[in-house]
């Protein structure tokens, strides 16, 4: 049971977290193109579908963890993609990770914690 | 830039929040709860599913916008405080309960919006001051 809750976590992790980059990559795309012809490039981009289709799978696998734990504890695992996604914009796009950027984001994932146990 | 980022996460915020929102409403709309039929055409005949769903893609198309020009670790991080509007809709709209714990969660996610507006002001410095360097 427990391991299927944490492999219910990190899939709906992955998932966020690949939607995430996905969404990114298709966002700054070399082909796009100004004004209505973005948003048709955007269409034909791989990256975006991938990005929709990561997001759906994703949304099951949270549902699955929802009927397995209650929403307060759920919420305390799920802003954990808060964290993943950063690392993964750090090695993939080199955002750089200064502590501003750092402490920023570990009020908010605190913040997003607390909202969900209150 | 920095209004680029204001408009931005502004409309973001307003678009998700109009979203929730919406989801609430419909949800509330086509009670009782009962998985037949009737329920799937009682949230399609009400005005809010489309609501919800205009906002979903005004949401997305913000979201794809601003992700030419943002890092997306701390954007997603800062997209997060649709918790805090929502939080307020809730306590305004359908009088849900506010407790202490929520209050500081909401202080916190505010704090952390603004420790992530000061790091992007330091690095649009530092840029200027090296021009070759991109700004992510």
């Amino acid at each position: 049971m427990t391991l299927l809750i944490f492999c219910l976590w990190l899939g709906n992790i992955c998932c966020d977290t690949i939607g995430q980059i996905s969404f990114k990559c298709a966002a700054i795309s070399p082909k796009n193109r100004e004004n209505w012809r973005y948003w048709l490039d955007l269409l034909c981009n791989y990256w975006l579908w991938l990005g929709v289709l990561s997001y759906g799978v994703g949304f099951l696998l949270w549902i699955a963890f929802l009927t397995l734990l209650p929403l307060s504890q759920a919420i305390l695992l799920g802003s954990a993609n808060i964290i993943a996604v950063m690392i993964m914009g750090r090695f993939i796009f080199k955002e750089q990770l200064t502590p501003f950027r750092i402490i920023g984001v570990s009020l908010i994932t605190a913040g997003v914690i607390l909202v969900g146990i209150g | 830039m920095k209004r680029f980022y204001l408009i931005g996460f502004a409309l973001l915020l307003f678009f998700d929040t109009m979203g929730q929102t919406g989801f609430k409403f419909s949800a509330l709309n086509a009670q009782p709860l009962d998985y037949s039929i009737e329920w799937v055409l009682r949230i399609l005949t009400n005005k809010w599913i489309y609501i919800t769903t205009l906002s979903y893609m005004g949401a997305f198309f913000t979201w794809m916008v601003l992700l030419k020009k943002v890092p997306v670790g701390p954007a997603f991080a800062a997209s997060r405080t649709q918790i805090v509007t929502v939080m307020l809709v809730s306590v305004y709209i359908f009088n849900e309960q506010l407790t202490v714990t929520r209050c500081l969660g909401a202080l916190l996610i505010i704090a952390g919006i603004i420790f992530l507006a000061f790091a992007e002001k330091k690095l649009n410095k530092r840029s200027v001051k090296q021009p070759d360097e991109s700004i992510q």
